[in-house]
C-alpha cells in the first residue's frame, strides 16, 4: 500500500511532550494519559498543563501519580480519523507504562487492522523526533516497510541523555530502572541517564551541573556527526536556563543540526521525572 | 440472596429452581458483590502492588473498574463489556476488564447460574484475559483466572457450593504461589496485587450466591517491611507497634494516625492491634496509641537509611552482577551513613585520630560478599594499614589513597559495583585529582606551623593537610579555609559537621554573598576532634 501523509495518520499519547502537533497537521491526534491530585484526575495537557502542575506540585501535601489512557480512549481517537487507512500510533516504551496495552487492546477491538502500535523505546520529545521522520516520509510518499525500517533505526540508533535533580519522583513512580542502587544516597549525586530496552538506565554519576552538562557535551559529541539530518530536540522541567545552555551547545557542536523541538515536560513526565529534569534527544535522519 | 417474588406475573417469568442452582441472580448482583469484595481489599491489594511497576494501585484500579460496570448497569446500560472497557484503569483494570467480558459473554446469556454455567465462564474469562495480553506473564492475575478455569474443569459433577468451596481454596493457593513464580514478587516477599484481587472477587460473588455475606477482609499481616518500603516515602520514620487493651477501636486509632503520614496500616483484633505508619512526627504516633493501651515491640527506623540498604541488596542480589564492594575507614555515625547510603558495603571504625589496626581493615575486608573489594583509607597514617590488609586478603583488594573523609566521599562517587576492584581504583583515584579538602579543627597544643601561629584550644585551618590560618573565631578560620578552597573555580562545597556542632549561621550567610555560584551541601558527620571537614570539587 502506497501510504501519504492524506491516507496516514499518527496517533502519539501525551508524554510525546508535543501538544501542538494536531494544529500543525491535521492527521495528527494526541490521546492524553492521566494525572491525579489525591481524588482530583486530569487529562495530561488537556486539563492541566505544565505551568499549572508544576505550581501545584509544589504545594500538594502528597505527590501525584499517573495513568494510562483506557482502550476506549484510544478507540474514540482511531474512530475520529475512520478516513485514514493507516494509523501510526507512537507510544511510551511498555515497560514504563501501560499505554502502549491500552493502545493495543483499542487497535484490536476497533482499529480494523488499520492501527499499528508501536513502542518507541523512547519518552517525550524523543517520540516527536520519530514521529516529524515518519510525517516527512508520508509527505513526500512511503510504504509500511519503509516506515517499518525507519522505526527499527530510530529504536537502535536514536540517542537520549537525560539528568534529574532527585531520584524521588523517579523512584516513587517505581519507573528508576537500573538506576535503584542510587536511590536513598545521602550525597547529592547527579545521575546522568538515558533509557536502553524501554528502562531507565544510569550511564555516569557525577557532582555539581557544571559537569552534568559536561557529561552531556561528551555525549552529544561522541554520539553525532557533522550531519545535516542531524535532528535534535531538547526538553525540560522548570530549568529553562539548562534548556538554553543544551540549544546553544547544540548550535556550536553541530552546526548543521536542526532542533525540532525545544518543549517542557508535561504533568505526566513530571510526575516521574520531577523539576529540574533535563533532557537532550537525537537522531541522524536524512 | 434469592428472589422474592412480588407479584404473580414476576412469578410466572422465574423459571422453578432446580438443586445446586440459585435462579434470579441478576448481574447487577454479581457486579455489586465483585464490587463490594474489592472495596474491602482495596488497601491491602494496594499495597502489595509490585508488577510491573510498584506504583501501589492495583486495588484501586481494579475498583473502579468494577464500580464502573455496576454503575453502568444501574443506569440501564446493558452492555458490560463496554463499561468494563470505559472503565478500565491500570493494566490490572484492562485484564480485568477482558475477564469479565469473557464471564459475561457466558452468564449474561442464561436465566440461572450452576457449576456448569460457572465453569464456562471462567473458560471464556480465562480465554478472553490470554487473547488481550500480548506478552502473558505466569504469576499474575492471567494465571489465576486460568488456574480457577482449570480447577472448574476437574471438579466435573460437583454442586454449585462445591464447587465454589473447591475455587476459593484453589484461588488463595494460586495467589501464594505467584510468589514464587515472579522474581520481583520473590524479591519483595509479597504475591501478586492483581491475582490476589481476582480471588478477592470470586470470594465476593461466592459468599453472594451461596446467600452469605461477604467475609470480612482478612486481617492479614501487614505486608513485610520490604514490600512498604518499595517505593521510597517522603517520611522519615517507619513506625511500628502493637497496642494491647480491650475493646480497641482500630477505625477510631486509623483516624487518630492518618493526617501524620502514609503507608498506613491498622490491623488485628479488640485486644491486640499492629499499627504501620510512615511519618515526621513518631512521637503523634506512639501518643495516639497510648491513648488506647499499651504499647508493645515499639519499633522506630530512619527509612532513609532502611531504603538505601534494600536498594543495596537488591542491586547485590539481582540483574547487577556485583564484583566489587567498598570497604571504607570511618568515624561518626553521620559519616557512616553518608558512606552506607553511597554504597559502602563495611565500615571500619577510624579515621583522623584513631587509626585503625592492618586487622581490624582485614575483618572489614573479610565481611564483604563481593568477588573483590576496594579499601578507601581516608586519612594518610591508614594508608599502609590499609594496604597490608590488601596484601593479606585472599581476594583482590585495591587501596583508594583518599586522605581525608571528604576526599573519601568524592571517591565514592565513581564507585560501580558491577566493575572489578582495578577499574574502580582507576576511577576513583581520578576523582581524588579533581578534589580539595579542609578541615578546622582545635589545636591539641600551641603550634608554629609554615608560619601561622595557634594557641592550644584555639581553632587551627587545614587545607589538604597544610595549616593555613588559626585564631579564636571558628568564623575567621572557617572563612579562610573555605576561601582558598574556592580559590580556584569550583562547582561544588561540601561541609561535614563533627560532633562539637559548630554554628554555621554566619559562615553560610557569607558563602551565599561572595560564592553565589557554588553548589553547597552540609551534612552532619559526627567525627570527633574536626568540627568542620570541607572538600571543594
Amino acid at each position: 500500500m502506497q501510504l501519504d501523509a492524506g491516507n496516514t495518520a499518527v496517533v502519539l499519547d501525551s508524554t510525546a511532550d508535543f501538544p501542538e502537533g494536531p494544529e500543525r497537521f491535521p492527521s495528527w491526534r494526541v490521546v492524553p494519559l492521566y494525572v491525579r491530585f489525591g481524588a482530583d484526575s486530569y487529562r495530561d495537557y488537556v486539563d492541566l498543563g505544565p505551568a499549572d502542575f508544576y505550581a501545584r506540585l509544589r504545594e500538594a501535601p502528597e505527590l501525584p501519580t499517573t495513568s494510562q489512557p483506557t482502550p476506549a480512549d484510544f478507540a474514540s481517537a482511531y474512530e475520529d480519523l475512520a478516513d485514514y487507512e493507516r494509523i501510526y500510533s507512537l507510544h511510551i516504551p511498555r515497560k514504563l507504562s501501560g499505554t502502549w496495552q491500552s493502545a493495543s487492546t483499542a487497535a484490536e477491538q476497533t482499529g480494523g487492522g488499520r492501527a499499528r502500535v508501536i513502542d518507541t523505546g523512547t519518552v517525550s520529545a524523543g517520540t516527536t523526533l520519530l514521529a516529524l521522520a515518519i510525517q516527512r516520509r508520508l509527505e513526500r510518499g512511503t510504504t509500511d516497510e519503509e516506515i517499518g525500517e525507519l522505526i527499527d533505526r530510530f529504536r537502535a540508533e536514536h540517542h537520549l541523555i537525560f539528568t534529574l535533580d532527585t531520584l524521588e519522583f523517579l523512584a516513587r513512580g517505581g519507573r528508576i530502572g537500573k538506576a535503584r542502587g542510587m536511590a536513598g544516597q545521602l550525597l547529592h549525586i547527579k545521575p546522568i541517564m538515558t533509557i536502553l530496552d524501554g528502562e531507565v538506565e544510569p550511564l555516569k554519576k557525577v557532582r555539581g551541573n557544571r559537569r552534568a552538562f559536561k557529561e552531556f557535551q561528551d555525549a552529544f559529541l561522541a554520539g553525532s556527526g557533522d550531519d545535516p539530518g542531524l535532528r535534535v530536540a531538547i526538553a525540560h522541567a522548570e530549568a529553562p536556563t539548562r534548556l538554553a545552555q543544551l540549544a546553544k551547545l547544540v548550535q556550536a557542536t553541530r552546526p548543521r543540526a536542526t532542533i525540532e523541538a525545544e518543549t517542557t515536560l508535561g504533568p505526566v513526565i513530571g510526575t516521574h521525572a520531577g523539576p529540574g529534569t533535563v533532557g537532550l534527544f537525537w537522531f541522524a535522519d536524512e | 440472596m434469592l428472589f422474592v417474588a412480588e407479584s404473580a406475573e414476576d412469578f410466572q417469568r422465574v423459571p422453578a429452581p432446580r438443586a445446586g442452582t440459585i435462579s434470579a441472580v441478576t448481574v447487577l448482583d454479581l457486579a455489586r458483590a465483585a464490587e463490594a469484595a474489592l472495596e474491602a481489599n482495596r488497601a491491602r491489594i494496594d499495597d502489595l502492588n509490585v508488577y510491573p511497576v510498584p506504583d501501589g494501585d492495583t486495588g484501586t484500579n481494579m475498583l473502579l473498574t468494577a464500580r464502573a460496570v455496576v454503575e453502568a448497569l444501574e443506569g440501564g446500560d446493558t452492555d458490560i463489556t463496554r463499561a468494563a472497557l470505559l472503565g478500565a484503569r491500570g493494566n490490572s483494570g484492562v485484564i480485568l476488564s477482558q475477564i469479565v467480558r469473557g464471564a459475561f459473554d457466558v452468564l449474561g446469556g442464561v436465566d440461572e447460574v450452576d457449576a456448569s454455567t460457572v465453569t464456562q465462564a471462567l473458560r471464556s474469562a480465562s480465554d478472553a484475559a490470554y487473547n488481550a495480553v500480548r506478552e502473558p506473564v505466569e504469576g499474575t492475575m492471567l494465571t489465576a483466572i486460568r488456574v480457577l478455569a482449570e480447577e472448574a474443569e476437574a471438579a466435573g459433577e460437583a454442586s454449585l457450593d462445591e464447587l465454589l468451596s473447591s475455587l476459593l481454596i484453589r484461588g488463595d493457593k494460586a495467589v501464594a504461589e505467584t510468589r514464587e513464580q515472579l522474581e520481583v514478587l520473590r524479591q519483595a516477599g509479597v504475591v501478586d496485587a492483581g491475582a490476589a484481587g481476582l480471588v478477592e472477587i470470586v470470594r465476593g460473588i461466592a459468599a453472594h450466591l451461596k446467600g452469605e455475606p461477604l467475609p470480612a477482609a482478612p486481617a492479614s499481616e501487614p505486608p513485610s517491611a520490604d514490600a512498604v518500603h518499595l517505593e521510597t516515602s517522603r517520611y522519615r520514620y517507619c513506625t511500628v507497634y502493637v497496642v494491647e487493651g480491650e475493646d480497641l477501636d482500630s477505625e477510631a486509632l486509623e483516624r487518630g494516625l492518618v493526617g501524620l503520614g502514609d503507608s498506613l496500616l491498622v490491623v488485628g483484633d479488640p485486644s491486640a492491634l499492629k499499627v504501620h505508619v510512615h511519618t515526621n512526627d513518631p512521637g503523634a504516633a506512639l501518643r495516639a496509641g497510648t491513648a488506647l493501651g499499651i504499647l508493645e515491640r515499639v519499633e522506630i527506623a530512619n527509612m532513609h537509611v532502611q531504603t538505601a540498604q534494600r536498594e543495596e541488596r537488591l542491586s547485590q542480589s539481582t540483574d547487577v552482577q556485583r564484583m566489587t564492594d567498598v570497604v571504607a575507614v570511618v568515624s561518626g555515625d553521620g559519616n557512616r551513613r553518608l558512606f552506607e547510603s553511597l554504597g559502602a558495603a563495611a565500615l571500619v571504625d577510624g579515621g583522623e585520630t584513631m587509626n585503625p589496626s592492618t586487622d581490624a581493615i582485614l575483618a572489614g575486608i573479610e565481611q564483604t560478599r563481593a568477588p573483590e573489594a576496594v579499601v578507601l583509607a581516608n586519612d594518610p597514617n591508614v594508608i599502609m594499614a590499609a594496604e597490608q590488609a590488601a596484601r593479606l586478603a585472599k581476594t583482590p583488594v585495591r587501596v583508594i589513597p583518599s586522605r581525608s573523609l571528604t576526599a573519601g566521599l568524592a571517591a565514592m562517587v565513581g564507585f560501580e559495583g558491577a566493575r572489578s576492584a582495578d577499574e574502580n581504583a582507576t576511577e576513583m583515584k581520578s576523582l581524588l585529582a579533581d578534589v580539595s579538602t579542609g578541615a578546622v579543627t582545635i589545636a591539641s597544643r600551641s603550634v608554629d606551623m609554615d608560619g601561622i601561629q595557634v594557641a592550644r584550644g584555639a581553632y587551627l585551618g587545614l587545607v589538604d593537610g597544610d595549616p593555613i590560618a588559626g585564631g579564636t573565631s571558628f568564623d575567621a578560620v572557617a572563612s579562610s579555609v573555605v576561601d582558598r578552597l574556592l580559590g580556584e573555580p569550583r562547582d561544588v562545597l561540601t561541609l561535614i559537621t563533627g560532633a562539637d556542632e559548630p554554628e554555621l549561621g554566619s559562615l553560610l550567610a557569607r558563602l551565599a554573598e561572595h560564592y553565589p555560584e557554588i553548589e553547597l551541601e552540609v551534612h552532619p558527620g559526627g567525627q570527633p576532634h574536626y568540627p568542620l571537614l570541607l572538600s571543594a570539587e
